[in-house]
């Protein structure tokens, strides 16, 4: 136990506890009560889980990976014609009373599998060859995913590959040519491949008063949740925004904003440091490591846990366009949370075995 | 084995540039939850509350409105109203779909509501009221699609008294943006007078709307209440006008057009005050349905007009006491001065018919009023000249607006020659004075100036000001006529009803005295053996009657017009005695013979005219 990062768990807790508290918030809120239950079933869960791979051996997990890898493939395959349509995708396994998300998990996977094909590579700079693997190896899954169809959880596997990547060395020539077809790439989605509400989405966020009533609605709400917090919050579970039901989403994607406006800024941005802690703890980690594996393990770790942070903050501020991607720890869903507690468990093994000699 | 050390310190470099960049992202969004929440928070925060606090209209009951004897004519009964939110309208489009599947009205119409309502985005407007039972069920199920609608319990005008006091009460309507913008108090879509009562006395019956602050949440349900500020409901008031008498009125000239007056001759207060024909006042109590608008204004008979102030009709032999009491007055003639009628008189050499083909012989001036004869008025209207006429109809209110407190009153005319090179473009000529002596021609009158005009001949000679509540007149204008001359023309009017030869003689048999005059105004030129119940309804003469009682003190003037009614004596007059008979207690029944003279569009079997002579009028006490 005492070679774990303890710095990080006097993160995490505060960060688990603010997650109880906003669940049983919004529980009331949304008249769901069983919400609330499940949800701290799953913080213990995944508490357990977080130690369980604290104490595995992050280098045999890592020869493991194209195991791993294969086996969330034929599962995101076996998605597409298997698991039931709920809210127009095929993103949930239904067990009993539980939903499962195999797409997060798969991510894991993902992560693992590309910091094992990094590791492989000892050169300072990557060769063409390998950023391909690498790219192919992220893609994969990913599209899997895209398919399903749950763009949210599909571009969080994109810092997967933005991480691999830079930290293998890519040439800064391959960087731009990478820039440039990811705009046409992007150029391309926006005409054939995103739905009409997603372009209002990316257009409302661009111009917020283009349709108030329409897309902008969340944004707006969102901010007139954060905004109306004031310095010291309108007091846990008092927050007109959330307990009357304006904040749209508010038990998963903008669940940030609720803590904004119950808290204040005293409240948010003290879970702000916290994330930044944990996230300063995880890059610190990936420094620390031994070897190149653990390394890129730890780094991608961080790199994934951080944007996808930083992101669905953004978001709720109204920096960023409302992408469906939700905040790690915080927002409600079982699958989600266990997943983000397996990735930093895995930090914790790369962290505890720094020293270990083969 | 041996362990060949990898060189990590390029990876860690680039892990640095990550963590370099994140620490700068953090960095941003606490920036910016600074600004949001500590420089920006009171805008946030008022947004907050707008959004969890509606503001409701509280519609203040209308004031209730009682006639003289305290029965109502007025009150408010319960109705549910559809407010609209249009902040919160997300899809106008859909929006108004629904409304138009709900039956409020047809789309366009729900469209304009809806526009209507979006011009004054913060408050709610009223979109329909009246809401049936199942239109409010649909509204609050799908209150969760429609958050930007909400029932609302108010009241709706009431008009217990019915189509008989349409005109009276008048019509409520939609504020206007123009009446919003020069009152504070006033709320978009809510009701208020647009004539009549409701209208004169918006200040006393309208109230002040309330308001209730309640907390809601995003589905639009009420959570609960804030705050509440009351409503002031309108004040009473009370009418000078006899709901009994009106409705006598109305009864009496069920399936006729025209109208019926009938004031306090001693301080104008009005009794009685009827156009028919009439329409449903509760059209009118709440948001207007135009469907029913269209075909009221489209209706030829003109429904919406109020007669009894608005429609002019030539006096005819109705003028002649005003005449005669100028000509007395002004000593054109005296009391003793007498006319030889022949039935026939040529002046300026165009023979001028009396209505008595074989001629009244000595016509006394009180004999010319009791027999109506044409001749004596011919002479007088020769001897007097247009100019004495016209001063004369002007001295007792003619031409001019009796000033009740109801809009749209018309003026009438008394015609002078510079009316006549500026209206008609030709000079007066000297025959038609000689019509207009005997009320026909460019000579109009509204039935309220009648009644106005023989108040003062019967209240010792003061013009009143007619008006429907009590401290609603002015002080009575003397018009300087001796009363010795009224006293002349007053006998003559008795003698119309008690005299042997009078013209309306028939309601001699009354329980009540009452004294008039019968009036018969020309639509077409007479023709020569031609019955009026031969001719086509609208080609018949109106029918006019004015009468008074008691004849020694009177305390009720009463005016009737018939439109093509053909006949005074027989048609207008028995309305008249009706209702003064009913003033003084007694109940009469008199068949007008109404069948001959229904309007097409009020019997769909028109009963072909008899050939037959004019019933005469049956009273039995």
């Amino acid at each position: 136990m005492k070679r774990l990062d303890l710095a990080m768990f006097v993160a995490l807790l505060p960060i688990l506890v603010c997650s109880h508290l906003l669940q049983s918030s919004t529980a009331r809120a949304l008249a769901q009560p069983a919400y609330a239950s499940r949800q701290l079933l799953w913080l213990v869960l995944g508490a357990v889980l977080l130690l369980l791979f604290a104490f595995s051996d992050y280098r045999l997990l890592l020869r493991l990976a194209p195991l791993f890898y294969v086996a969330a493939l034929l599962a995101l395959a076996a998605m597409l014609f298997l698991a039931p349509l709920r809210a127009g995708t095929r993103s949930w396994l239904v067990l009993g009373p539980y939903t499962v998300q195999p797409s997060e998990f798969a991510r894991i996977a993902a992560i693992l599998a590309a910091a094992a094909l990094g590791a492989r590579h000892q050169k300072e700079l990557l060769a063409g060859r390998t950023a391909l693997q690498l790219t192919a190896v992220v893609a994969a899954p990913a599209l899997l995913v895209a398919l399903q169809p749950d763009l949210g959880v599909a571009l969080t596997f994109v810092p997967i590959l933005l991480a691999v990547l830079w930290l293998g060395g890519l040439p800064w020539r391959t960087w731009v040519v990478l820039a440039l077809s990811v705009l046409l790439l992007a150029a391309a989605a926006w005409l054939w491949y995103l739905k009409p509400y997603q372009r209002e989405r990316i257009l409302t966020f661009l111009e917020p008063d283009r349709a108030p009533a329409g897309a902008g609605y969340q944004q707006r709400q969102s901010r007139i949740a954060v905004g109306s917090g004031g310095l010291t919050g309108r007091g846990l579970r008092s927050g007109t925004q959330s307990q009357l039901r304006f904040l749209p989403a508010q038990d998963t994607d903008f669940i940030f904003a609720v803590w904004a406006e119950e808290t204040g800024f005293v409240g948010s941005v003290f879970l702000v440091l916290c994330y930044a802690t944990v996230a300063l703890r995880l890059f610190a980690i990936a420094l620390a490591a031994r070897d190149r594996g653990g390394t890129l393990l730890a780094a991608t770790v961080a790199v994934v846990f951080t944007t996808q942070t930083l992101v669905n903050m953004a978001m709720v501020v109204g920096l960023a366009p409302t992408t469906g991607i939700t905040l790690p720890l915080l927002s409600r869903g079982g699958s989600s949370l266990l997943a983000t507690c397996i990735s930093l468990g895995l930090a914790q093994s790369v962290w505890r075995l720094r020293f270990a000699n083969l | 084995m041996i362990f060949l050390r990898d060189d990590l310190r390029p990876v860690r470099r680039r892990t640095v540039v990550f963590l370099a960049c994140f620490v700068l992202a953090f960095a941003v969004i606490a920036f910016r939850l600074f600004s949001l929440q500590v420089v920006q928070a009171p805008y946030w925060r008022s947004l907050a509350e707008n959004n969890r606090l509606r503001r409701l209209p509280l519609e203040a009951p209308r004031g209730l409105v009682t006639d003289c004897n305290g029965q109502v004519v007025m009150d408010n009964r319960p109705a549910f109203q559809l407010l609209l939110f249009p902040e919160e309208m997300k899809e106008p489009e859909r929006t108004i779909q629904f409304l138009t599947r709900l039956g409020l009205a047809e789309e366009g119409e729900v469209r304009a509501r809806v526009a209507r309502a979006q011009r004054t985005s913060h408050l709610p407007s009223v979109i329909a009221d009246n809401l049936s039972w199942a239109q409010m069920a649909a509204v609050a199920a799908h209150r969760a699609d429609f958050q930007e609608l909400a029932v609302h319990p108010a009241t709706r005008r009431a008009v217990p008294a019915g189509p008989a006091v349409a005109h009276l009460v008048g019509q409520l309507g939609e504020v206007s943006p123009a009446q919003l913008a020069a009152d504070s108090r006033l709320r978009p879509g809510q009701l208020v007078g647009k004539s009549g009562i409701e209208l004169s006395y918006q200040e006393v019956l309208g109230g002040v709307p309330g308001n209730l602050v309640v907390v809601v949440d995003a589905l639009g349900r009420q959570v609960s209440t804030l705050d509440e500020e009351p409503p002031k409901p309108g004040h009473p008031l009370t009418l000078t006008v006899d709901l009994e008498l009106q409705r006598e009125a109305a009864k009496a000239m069920a399936g006729l057009v025209g109208s019926v007056v009938g004031i306090d001759p001693r301080d104008g207060a009005v009794r009685v005050l009827l156009s028919e024909p009439s329409f449903d006042p509760d059209l009118f109590a709440g948001h207007l349905e135009p469907a029913r608008w269209a075909s009221l204004v489209a209706d030829p008979l003109k429904p919406l007009q109020n007669r009894a102030l608005q429609a002019l009709y030539p006096p005819g032999s109705t003028i002649k006491p005003i005449f005669a009491a100028g000509a007395l007055a002004d000593g054109v003639r005296t009391p003793a001065q007498s006319v030889y009628c022949t039935g026939t008189s040529t002046i300026y050499g165009h023979p001028y018919r009396c209505w008595l083909a074989g001629g009244h012989g000595h016509v006394s001036l009180e004999r010319g009023i009791e027999v109506s004869c044409d001749t004596f008025f011919y002479r007088l209207a020769f001897d007097a000249g247009l100019t004495r006429l016209a001063a004369w109809a002007r001295r007792l209110g003619l031409g001019e607006k009796t000033g009740i407190e109801l809009a749209g009153e018309m003026a009438g005319l008394v015609p002078s020659d510079e009316w006549s090179r500026r209206s008609r473009g030709h000079p007066w000529y000297a025959g038609e004075t000689i019509s207009v002596g005997i009320g026909q021609g460019p000579i109009l009158v509204t039935p309220l100036q009648l009644a106005v005009a023989y108040a003062a001949l019967v209240n010792g000679g003061f013009l009143v000001t007619p008006h429907l509540v009590p401290e609603g007149g002015k002080p009575p204008r003397p018009t300087g006529i001796d009363p010795a001359v009224l006293a002349t023309v007053r006998r003559g009017m008795e003698r119309v009803v008690a005299g042997e030869q009078g013209t309306a003689r028939r309601l001699a048999s009354l329980p009540v005295a009452i004294a008039g005059k019968t009036g018969t105004s020309q639509v077409m030129r007479k023709k020569e053996g031609v019955k009026w119940q031969e001719l086509p309804w609208e080609q018949r003469h109106h029918a006019l009657f004015v009468g008074y009682a008691p004849p020694a003190e009177p305390t009720l003037v009463v005016v009737a017009v018939v439109e093509h009614g053909g006949d005074a004596s027989s048609v207008a007059a028995p309305i008249v005695a009706r209702i003064l008979a009913k003033a003084f207690g007694h109940d009469v029944e008199i068949s007008t013979p109404q069948l001959l003279l229904a309007n097409p569009s009020y019997q769909p079997e028109p009963t072909p005219p008899s050939g037959g002579p004019a019933q005469l009028a049956e009273v039995r006490p």
